[in-house]
C-alpha cells in the first residue's frame, strides 16, 4: 500500500521529478564522458603523443575535481528530493506508517531513482561523447581521432562511482527521516536567523577575508618563487578567503540596505532581504563553493582556447616554411602554387655526422633567422637579417633546423676554407610562403613527399610544418580538456546552484502564496524571485571572474599571452550561466506560483 | 446606511462541464453595511471558504456579483484584483499567515509598501496602529518569538494598517487560546464600534460568533436562516445562536 502510495507521490509532483531526474543524469553522462576521455589511453596517445605524461596527470587532476562537485552536486541534489519528500512521508506517519516501512521506503526511492538515472546518464554520455566530440573537433578544427562513444571501464568506473554516492545518499535520507521527529517533517525551516549585528566584526573577518584573497592572488602569480606550493597556497588561503568574505559581505550589505527605511519599505524589498537573511549562513558555504567551480570551470575554458595562442607563437619559431633539399625542379609547380615570398639556397658539406657552412655565403644572402631570447620568464622570437655583426646570434636561432644536424651544432666557416674542405656536396633549398596559416596543410603535404623522396643524409632536417602540426597535436588536445572540463564544471555548478535554490522552494511555497493573499500583484512576486535568485547568482560569478582574472598569472609560464581574447570565453560561459539562472528562475516561479486546488 | 459589501445570485460550481460537478455556492444573496460586523456560520462542507475566497478575490464565482465599495470585483483583471485586494480588504486568517522571515513591524508594514507608500508615513501607520492594538513593545521581534495570540494582534495590525474598506476573519480564534480569543474579539469589536470598520467574521463557534451585529447561516451553498442582536446583550445573543444551531 505504501508502495502505491509512494508512487502516487513520484506521479503528482512529475515536474519536479523530472528536474532532479534530468539533473542527475547529466551529471552521470558528464562523469561517463570525463572518463571516456581520460581512461582511453589509445585516444589520449594519439590526441597528445608528446605530453601523454603529463595529460595524464592534468586528467587525474581533472578525475578528483569531477569527483569532488559531482559529490557535491549529489549532496545538493538529494536534498531536494528530501524536501520534496517530507511533508508526504510526514503525512503518512501521521497516518500511522512505521518509522522502518519509511525508512525502507525513502531508502529504496533514492537508490532507484539515483541509479536509473545514472543508467539512463551513461546511455546518453555515450551518444553525447561521439556527438560533442566530432562537433568540438569541427567547430574548433582540432585533430583529434580514435575516439569512440563507447569504452567499457568507463561505464563500469561511472556505475560504481555513482553506485557508491546513492548509495550513501539513501542511507542519509533514511537516517534524517526516521531520526526526525514528526513535527520537524510536517513544519520544517519556520526558525527565524539572527542576524551577526556586530559591526567591527563583520569589517574583520571582511578585511581578513581580502587579505586571505590577496595572498592566494599572488601565490597564483609567483609560480615562480613557490614552485610547487603555489597551487596548495592559493587553494587554501582563496578557499578560506571567498568564505569570509560571502560571510561578511553578505552579512553586511543586507543590514545596511534593512537599515534603510526607504529601501525596506518599497513594493517586496523588505521580503526579499528577509528571504536572503534566512538562509545565509546555509548560502554563505555554497556560494563559496559555487565562486571556486565558477573560477575553475571559466579558467579552463579560457586556458583552453589559449593553447591557440600556443600554435600562434609556434609559427614564430621558424622563419622559412618548406625545405627542398637537392633540386627542387621536381616540386616547382606546386611551390609556385602556393605563392613563394622568397627564397634562397644553402650549400653545405657534410662530412661523417658533422655539417659545414660556409660564412660568408650566408652573409651574401641575408640569410634570415629567428632569433630566440628569453624576456620576463616568457620566450620570445625576433627576425634578423644575419650580419657581421650579429652573426654569433645564428647558434640560439632556428637556422640549424633547415639542416640535417642530428646532434651538433652546424660548423661555419670561411668561403675559402669551405671550398678546401673534403665532404659532400649537398644543397637545401629553403622558402618563405606567403601565406602560412592558410596553407599549411598543402606545405605539409610537399613536405612529406619530399622528405619521403630524398636521399637519406638529408634525414636529419626539421622543417616547420612538421613542428607546427605537432603543436597543433597538443594544443588540440589541451583545448578540447579545456573547453570539456570546462563546460562540465559549468553545468555542475550551475546545477549544484540551481539545486540549493531549488530545495528550498517548496518552504518557500506557503510564504508567496500568502503575499499574494495580501495582495501582491503575480508581476511583483516574480520581479523579487528574479531579483533573489539574481544576487545569489551574480555574487559567486563576480569572485570568480576576479579568481580567472588574477589566476591566469599563473599560466604567464605556460602561454605566450592568457589573458588574449579572453571576452571570447567570458562571453560563451556568462552566456550558458545565464541560460541557466533563467531556468531557475522559471522552476522555481512553477513550484512557487502554483495554486491550491 | 451605505452598503460596503453587496453579494448578488453567487454561484461556483468545481467540475469541468460534462464531468461530475459539484455546486458548493447555490445562489447566494446578502449585503454588508459601513460599519457592519457581520458573522457567517455554517458547518464543515456548507461552503463558507468557497464564499470567503470569492469575497477576497481569490477565486472567481462560476456566475454571480459581488460589489465592494459599489465596484464589481467579479470583473477584474487578475492583476486590478491583487491590486483592489491590497487596497480594499484586510484579512485575518486562522493560522496568522506572518512571513516568519520578517519583524513584526516589517509585515504589518507590507500592505503600504506594496501600494509603493513613502516609508516616514509607513512607519507612521505601523506605530499608530500598533499602540491601538497594543503590539508596540514587540514590533521588531519576529513572530516566531512572540506568543500566538500577539501574533494574531500582528496579522489584525496588518489587515488594517491601509485602512481597508472591509475587514475579512476566517476563523481568526481558531488557533488561540480561550484568553486570547476573547482578547481579539475585543480588539476586534472595539475596532468596529470606534473606528467604524466594517467586519465579515466567518466561523464556527457560537462564542466568537456572538461577537457579531448579525449572523448568516450557510447551509449547503444557500443562506438559511439569518439572527440579528438588536438590542440583547452579548450573553443573551449567544444563547440564541446555541439555539439556533441546536435546531438543525
Amino acid at each position: 500500500m505504501l508502495w502505491k502510495l509512494s508512487l502516487t507521490g513520484i506521479k503528482s509532483r512529475f515536474k519536479d521529478y523530472a528536474v532532479l531526474f534530468s539533473g542527475l543524469t547529466l551529471s552521470a553522462s558528464i562523469f561517463y564522458m570525463f572518463l571516456a576521455l581520460a581512461l582511453n589511453p589509445k585516444f589520449l596517445k594519439d590526441a597528445l603523443p608528446i605530453g601523454y605524461q603529463i595529460t595524464q596527470v592534468v586528467f587525474g587532476f581533472g578525475i578528483v575535481l569531477l569527483a569532488i562537485i559531482t559529490l557535491v552536486y549529489i549532496v545538493y541534489a538529494n536534498s531536494f528530493l528530501l524536501s520534496m519528500r517530507k511533508r508526504d512521508y510526514g503525512t503518512y506517519m501521521m497516518l500511522g506508517a512505521r518509522n522502518r516501512k519509511i525508512g525502507r521506503l525513502i531508502f529504496s526511492e533514492t537508490l532507484v531513482v539515483g541509479l536509473i538515472a545514472t543508467l539512463v546518464g551513461i546511455l546518453i554520455g555515450v551518444f553525447l561523447a561521439q556527438g560533442i566530440s566530432n562537433l568540438l573537433i569541427s567547430q574548433l578544427q582540432l585533430v583529434i581521432h580514435h575516439f569512440v562513444g563507447f569504452y567499457l571501464p568507463a561505464v563500469l568506473w561511472t556505475l560504481l562511482f555513482f553506485a557508491i554516492l546513492f548509495f550513501l545518499a539513501a542511507i542519509w535520507n533514511r537516517i534524517k527521516l526516521t531520526r526526525s521527529s514528526l513535527i520537524d517533517l510536517l513544519h520544517e525551516d519556520q526558525q527565524p536567523v539572527k542576524l551577526q549585528k556586530n559591526n567591527a566584526r563583520l569589517i574583520l573577518m571582511a578585511i581578513a577575508g581580502i587579505i586571505l584573497l590577496a595572498i592566494g592572488y599572488w601565490a597564483m602569480s609567483a609560480v615562480k618563487l613557490l614552485a610547487e606550493t603555489s597551487i596548495p597556497v592559493a587553494l587554501v588561503t582563496i578557499v578560506s578567503g571567498s568564505y569570509l568574505v560571502f560571510s561578511s559581505f553578505f552579512t553586511m550589505m543586507i543590514n545596511l540596505l534593512r537599515k534603510n527605511a526607504n529601501y525596506t519599505f518599497k513594493g517586496l524589498h523588505a521580503f526579499s532581504l528577509g528571504q536572503l537573511k534566512f538562509r545565509i549562513y546555509s548560502y554563505n558555504r555554497i556560494l563559496t563553493i559555487v565562486s571556486l567551480l565558477f573560477a575553475l570551470a571559466l579558467g579552463a575554458i579560457t586556458v583552453g582556447l589559449n593553447f591557440n595562442g600556443m600554435t600562434e607563437q609556434n609559427k614564430q619559431t621558424q622563419y622559412y616554411d618548406l625545405i627542398i633539399p637537392g633540386n627542387p625542379k621536381k616540386y616547382q609547380a606546386e611551390i609556385d602554387n602556393l605563392g613563394i615570398e622568397e627564397t634562397e639556397r644553402i650549400p653545405f658539406k657534410m662530412k661523417g655526422e658533422k655539417v659545414y657552412v660556409s660564412k660568408d655565403e650566408i652573409l651574401k644572402k641575408k640569410i634570415k633567422i629567428q632569433y630566440f631570447y628569453v624576456k620576463n620568464a616568457q620566450a620570445h622570437y625576433k627576425t634578423l637579417v644575419l650580419n657581421k655583426k650579429n652573426f654569433d646570434k645564428i647558434d640560439s636561432s632556428d637556422f640549424n633546423q633547415n639542416l640535417p644536424t642530428n646532434y651538433d651544432l652546424p660548423k661555419y666557416v670561411s668561403q675559402k676554407q669551405f671550398q678546401a674542405l673534403k665532404g659532400q656536396a649537398l644543397v637545401v633549398n629553403v622558402y618563405r610562403i606567403s601565406n602560412f596559416e592558410r596553407n599549411w596543410k598543402k606545405i605539409a603535404k610537399i613536405q612529406e613527399t619530399v622528405i619521403k623522396n630524398s636521399d637519406k643524409q638529408y634525414s636529419g632536417i626539421s622543417p616547420k610544418v612538421f613542428n607546427y602540426q605537432a603543436a597543433m597535436l597538443v594544443a588540440s588536445g589541451f583545448e578540447f580538456m579545456g573547453f570539456f572540463l570546462g563546460l562540465a564544471f559549468l553545468a555542475m555548478l550551475a546545477s549544484t546552484l540551481m539545486f540549493k535554490v531549488l530545495s528550498g522552494a517548496n518552504s518557500d511555497r506557503p510564504r508567496y502564496q500568502m503575499l499574494w493573499k495580501v495582495g501582491a500583484q503575480t508581476r511583483l512576486l516574480k520581479q523579487s524571485i528574479a531579483k533573489e535568485i539574481g544576487v545569489l547568482f551574480s555574487l559567486p560569478a563576480i569572485l570568480g571572474i576576479v579568481d580567472v582574472l588574477f589566476g591566469l598569472q599563473f599560466f604567464k609560464a605556460l602561454l605566450p599571452d592568457p589573458y588574449k581574447n579572453i571576452w571570447i570565453p567570458f562571453v560563451l560561459f556568462l552566456a550558458l550561466y545565464l541560460i541557466y539562472y533563467l531556468l531557475t528562475v522559471k522552476l522555481y516561479e512553477s513550484i512557487v506560483l502554483k495554486k491550491d486546488k | 446606511m451605505t452598503e460596503i459589501l453587496k453579494v448578488e445570485q453567487l454561484t461556483k460550481t468545481y467540475g469541468k462541464k460534462g464531468q461530475k460537478q459539484y455546486q458548493a455556492l447555490k445562489g447566494i444573496s446578502f449585503t454588508v453595511d459601513k460599519g457592519e460586523f457581520v458573522g457567517i456560520m455554517g458547518a464543515s462542507g456548507s461552503g463558507k471558504t468557497t464564499l470567503l475566497n470569492i469575497l477576497s478575490t481569490m477565486d472567481k464565482p462560476t456566475s454571480g456579483q459581488v460589489f465592494i465599495n459599489n465596484q464589481d470585483i467579479t470583473a477584474l483583471t487578475k492583476n486590478k484584483m491583487s491590486d483592489f485586494r491590497g487596497k480594499e480588504i484586510g484579512f485575518i486568517f486562522q493560522d496568522f499567515n506572518l512571513l516568519e522571515n520578517l519583524t513584526n513591524r516589517e509585515n504589518i508594514a507590507l500592505p503600504l509598501a506594496l501600494q509603493n507608500v513613502k516609508a516616514r508615513i509607513i512607519n507612521d501607520k505601523v506605530e499608530a496602529i500598533a499602540s491601538k492594538l497594543g503590539i508596540t513593545t514587540i514590533l521588531d521581534k519576529y513572530p516566531a518569538e512572540v506568543s500566538g495570540g500577539q501574533k494574531q494582534r500582528v496579522a489584525s495590525a496588518r489587515a488594517l494598517v491601509h485602512n481597508p474598506s472591509i475587514l475579512y476573519g476566517d476563523e481568526p480564534t481558531g488557533a488561540l487560546d480561550s484568553k486570547s480569543a476573547t482578547e481579539l474579539l475585543e480588539t476586534m469589536s472595539m475596532l468596529n464600534r470606534q473606528d467604524q470598520v466594517s467586519i465579515l467574521m466567518v466561523t464556527h463557534d457560537p462564542y466568537s460568533a456572538s461577537y457579531a451585529d448579525r449572523i448568516l447561516f450557510i447551509k449547503d451553498g444557500k443562506i438559511g436562516n439569518e439572527l440579528k442582536k438588536g438590542e440583547q446583550s452579548r450573553e443573551e445573543f449567544y444563547q440564541e445562536i446555541i439555539a439556533e444551531l441546536g435546531r438543525r
